[in-house]
């Protein structure tokens, strides 16, 4: 069988298990080895060790567990509450207010990990339920999760950005630099277009409701004083990464040490609480760990079988004006993204591509931000895509996977934009690295 | 093709390295008449760095250039092999320990017992370990955390330093931030591709190893399957990879120092006698370590000891 | 009779499943502990532990691996669900029993893998790649349980469903699940 029938046969069955509503992670694996054992034989079954140690032993992924877990403790806590109540107590009267706070924290969580698995899971687990809780239309909550939620990997440090410098020989620090401009317009463009469709759709988002009896001097400062305690947190946890007290990976470990703490003093470490924060946690993780093997042995199966040089073979003699290249590698990686996790096409589509671009004049590290900016978008788009499956883990029983596909329609056409935007202004993203690093 | 084979190796696409592993499977290639088809899978490519040794095992892939420092615990001989801290760096004499003074039999068993054809040895570059402040004497890595794994760690940790454990892809964040004071590289060419030296600028003149020896394994069963003369053509071909990447790593590892002194490397000042003097005994400390650890890394130190004596 | 045969099978699946998924709760707090300790003893003793980092990556390995079959009794598995919420109940009976049968064909590669790996481990002595260089062959021991409990509950579903299908009625009690409701500021 060619790799192209292997590939359309492999897409065919990915869509018949996602009609069938069959488990993600399970699902892949058992295509993987059925569709395996037909054309490869009994032979093809060692792929699983080999990936179960890859995917069990790698140290990035430990920031899932250990960030979930803080996320799980903060909300539990009510901690997580107490930071959105107090941005309440200042912009509440600004219609979308609490989702535009939810972009901040979201992009606060992302600038301390690197992967997007825990910056999705983390936000989700703190910062779903006070907005579904205040009213908020359901697709814009989740959307406004995703879209800040993902944006670990666009803000430094960024796992990706650092497998792209390497693979390519580029610079990371310039790369961290130059992915400054474009994460800044995507959080101003999230922020209006919260701030625009809430003014054209009040039901997306009612005011928060006077209360009958006005808060006390002292209830407001509780509520003061609780918010910045939470925010201390972050910081804190932000701060061990930029003193150099942990690696972004073991701050999680961090934030679950300051989440308990911070429970401590707030009087609401229950046994019961930290069991079930536990238990939920330990679900969550098993949730997203058995995906990503899932989709590690499909995808390890898929490349031991050459599905790389399809991709290499496909994009030489081309034929096209060099502009015409760069959107088509973004359409490829788009589509890849269909069916290989954010890391492998990193890891598959920097070294074709990247010298391809700069042969035909384009600059190393702008087109590395393009492929990282197309990576936040291909995980989130349906059918297919990481961010979707995480998002449904994080998310209460009843937002079916159809809620998921159309919160995110607004925030990817505005990442998209984004991506347009930089691939037709260079400079959006060449200037500040230039001006700082020369 | 009569034989299709799946070549792993640890370099990415594109990269001189995986070019040279490019060059061995085009060769076999050539020189088998196309009887035998070689398809190389790159770093990520199917199988992790962690496992090639493992899926060439289990014939998952037929042919494979693994790194032992990542499978000590699979395979501890290969550390021994690879060479342990302060060993030689002499191409002659490394050739000579290997082909004349028995290493080669004793490697041979050692693989052959997990089902692997042990191919001729290369030799890559030395291992040097870069540091964000100047060792001026080795009292200055007294307290330094290093990341470095395995038997590096150990040396170091002779030498009065912290070893670190860390994943590759947190080195650059994490000698930026300062969680580490310094890391090894395993040549000079991942330092320059980790770009280590925005992070930290020194570079300390004595290398952790002089050279590493790393085999290529080929699966027992598809190795049964050629006939003697395809044999002899995939033994002939590692051959001359050999000697392509030795005089290609030379190169390659002068325009990787090249690069980065552009970009501001240093070399820490040249370590006095007494430096060096205990730069040598804290290598020498690991034989009996190892030693004792694992029958053929035994055997293979025992060649070690009477060639010293 | 043999629907009480099956039910008990059931009943005893989903005990011991919900007792594993319990017990690895009490793993994450120690995994967050002993990557805060590492942290701490790096940067504030100055003498980073050589056990930690493996120490940690096993904790994570057993959540990841364990929790597999609780999630599967939870039914917390992620699906593309736009299809299967719009058809009857007893063709979403069709459809969780074909992707079921998947799973489990899945899980017992993995099974059969894992058990050679540990045979594998045991007689080569195998060992993580560390200084510390814990053995491995707990691991894979894990590994075989966790994908056994997987296939266990898996099976259990399946007869859920099958009976479903064919009687219109449920095997178990519905109170059997949701025992993880979200229970705000608890
Ligand atoms: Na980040
Ligand atoms: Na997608």
């Amino acid at each position: 069988m060619s790799i192209e029938v292997l590939t359309g046969v492999l897409l065919a069955c990915i869509l018949a298990a996602f009609a069938l509503g069959a488990p993600v992670g399970l699902a892949l694996g058992g295509i993987a080895m059925a569709v395996g054992y037909a054309t490869w034989g009994e032979g093809l079954f060692n792929v699983i060790p080999t990936t179960l140690e890859d995917t069990h032993f790698s140290f990035i992924l430990l920031a899932i567990p250990l960030y979930i877990y803080m996320g799980q403790l903060l909300t539990r806590s009510g901690i997580g509450d107490a930071m959105f109540n107090a941005s309440q107590m200042i912009i509440g009267r600004v219609r979308g207010s609490l989702a535009i706070s939810v972009i901040f924290v979201c992009s606060m969580i992302g600038a301390m990990v690197g992967i997007i698995g825990a910056g999705i899971m983390t936000s989700g687990s703190i910062a779903l339920r006070p907005m579904l809780e205040r009213g908020y239309n359901k697709r814009l909550a989740l959307g406004v999760i995703m879209a800040g939620g993902g944006l670990g990997i666009l803000i430094p440090p960024s796992i990706p950005m650092i497998m792209f410098a390497s693979a390519t020989q580029n610079s990371v620090g310039r790369m961290f630099i130059a992915a400054l401009v474009p994460a800044a317009i995507i959080i101003v463009l999230l922020v209006a277009y919260v701030v625009i469709s809430c003014k054209l759709d009040h039901n997306k988002a009612p005011l928060d409701k006077v209360p009958d009896v006005a808060p006390t001097t002292k209830e407001k400062w509780f509520t003061a004083r609780d918010g910045l305690l939470s925010l201390i947190l972050i910081f804190v946890v932000l701060g061990s990464i930029i003193m150099g007290i942990a690696t972004p990976t073991e701050s999680g470990a961090i934030g679950v040490v300051g989440a308990i703490l911070l429970a401590m003093f707030f009087k609401r470490l229950k046994p019961r609480m930290v069991k079930n924060a536990g238990m939920q946690a330990a679900l969550l993780v098993s949730v997203a760990m058995w995906i990503i093997f899932g989709a590690s042995v499909f995808s390890n199966f898929h490349l031991l079988m050459g599905v790389q040089n399809m991709v290499a073979s496909f994009t030489q003699d081309l034929g096209l004006s060099p502009i015409m290249v760069i959107i088509m590698f973004q359409l490829i990686m788009l589509l890849l993204g269909f069916i290989i996790d954010e890391f492998i096409i990193v890891l598959m589509c920097a070294p074709i591509f990247t010298p391809i671009a700069v042969s035909l004049g384009y600059d190393p590290i702008w087109f590395g931000i393009l492929m990282i900016l197309n990576i936040l978008i291909a995980v989130q788009t349906p059918p297919y895509g990481f961010a979707l499956f995480y998002l449904k883990g994080i998310a209460p029983p009843g937002i079916s996977m159809l809620d998921i596909y159309k919160s995110v329609a607004p925030f990817v056409l505005i990442k998209l934009s984004v991506l347009a935007i930089c691939m037709m202004f260079p400079e959006l993203v060449l200037w500040l690295p230039n001006k700082v690093m020369g | 093709a009569d034989h299709n084979w799946r070549f792993a190796n640890l370099y990415g696409r594109g990269t001189a390295y995986g070019e040279v592993y490019e060059g061995l499977a085009k060769n076999i290639e050539a020189m088998s008449d196309g009887r035998i088809k070689v398809q190389v899978l790159y770093s990520g490519e199917g199988v992790g760095t962690t496992g090639i040794l493992g899926a060439v095992k289990t014939g998952l892939i037929s042919m494979g250039a693994p790194f032992q420092s990542m499978h000590a615990g699979e395979l501890p001989a290969g550390l021994v092999e690879i060479g342990l801290p302060g060993g030689t760096s002499d191409a002659a004499e490394l050739t000579t320990l290997f082909q004349e003074k028995g290493w080669a039999p004793i490697l041979k068993k050692a693989y052959g017992e997990q089902g692997l054809v042990w191919l001729d040895p290369y030799i890559q570059p030395a291992v040097y370990v870069i540091t964000k402040k100047q060792i001026n004497s080795i009292e200055d890595f007294n307290g330094l955390k290093i990341r470095a794994p395995g038997a590096y760690g150990k040396f170091l940790r002779n030498l009065g330093a912290s070893p670190v454990s860390l994943a590759w892809s947190e080195i650059y964040t994490s000698l930026s931030t300062g969680v580490i004071d310094g890391s090894i590289g395993s040549n000079m060419i991942d330092h320059r591709d980790g770009n280590h030296v925005e992070v930290a600028k020194y570079m300390y003149p004595l290398p952790l190893a002089g050279a590493q020896v790393l085999p290529i394994v080929v699966n027992r069963n598809a190795w049964n399957k050629l006939s003697p003369d395809l044999q002899a053509i995939v033994s002939a071909a590692t051959t001359v990879h050999a000697r392509e990447q030795m005089t290609k790593s030379k190169l390659w590892e002068s325009q990787a120092v090249a690069e980065m002194q552009a970009k501001g490397l240093q070399w820490s000042p040249a370590p006095s006698d007494a430096d060096k003097a205990a730069w040598k005994q804290a290598g020498a400390g690991l034989w009996d370590e190892y030693s004792a650890a694992d029958k053929y890394s035994k055997e293979l130190i025992d060649v070690l000891r009477s060639e010293a004596n | 009779m043999i629907v009480t045969a099956i039910r008990g099978y059931c009943l005893g699946t989903h005990a011991l499943v919900s007792f594993i998924g319990n017990s690895i709760s009490y793993l994450m707090p120690v995994l967050a502990f002993v990557v805060a300790f590492e942290v701490f003893a790096r940067y504030f003793l100055n003498s980073p532990t050589i056990w930690a980092y493996d120490l940690s990556l096993f904790i994570f390995g057993y959540i990841a691996a364990l929790g597999g079959a609780f999630a599967q009794q939870q039914r917390a598995h992620i699906n593309v669900d736009i299809l299967y919420n719009t058809v009857s109940p007893r063709i979403r009976n069709i459809f969780n029993m074909l992707s079921f049968s998947l799973a489990i064909f899945f899980v017992a590669v993995i099974c059969k893998m894992s058990i050679g790996k540990f045979e594998e481990a045991i007689e080569f002595n195998y060992r993580r790649q560390s200084e510390w260089a814990p053995q491995m062959h707990h691991y894979w021991v894990m590994m075989a349980v966790a994908s056994v409990l997987l296939a266990l509950q898996l099976t259990s579903d399946w007869l859920e469903e099958c009976y479903h299908l064919f009687t219109g009625k449920n095997l178990l009690p519905a109170s059997l699940r949701n025992h993880l409701e979200e229970t705000p500021n608890d």
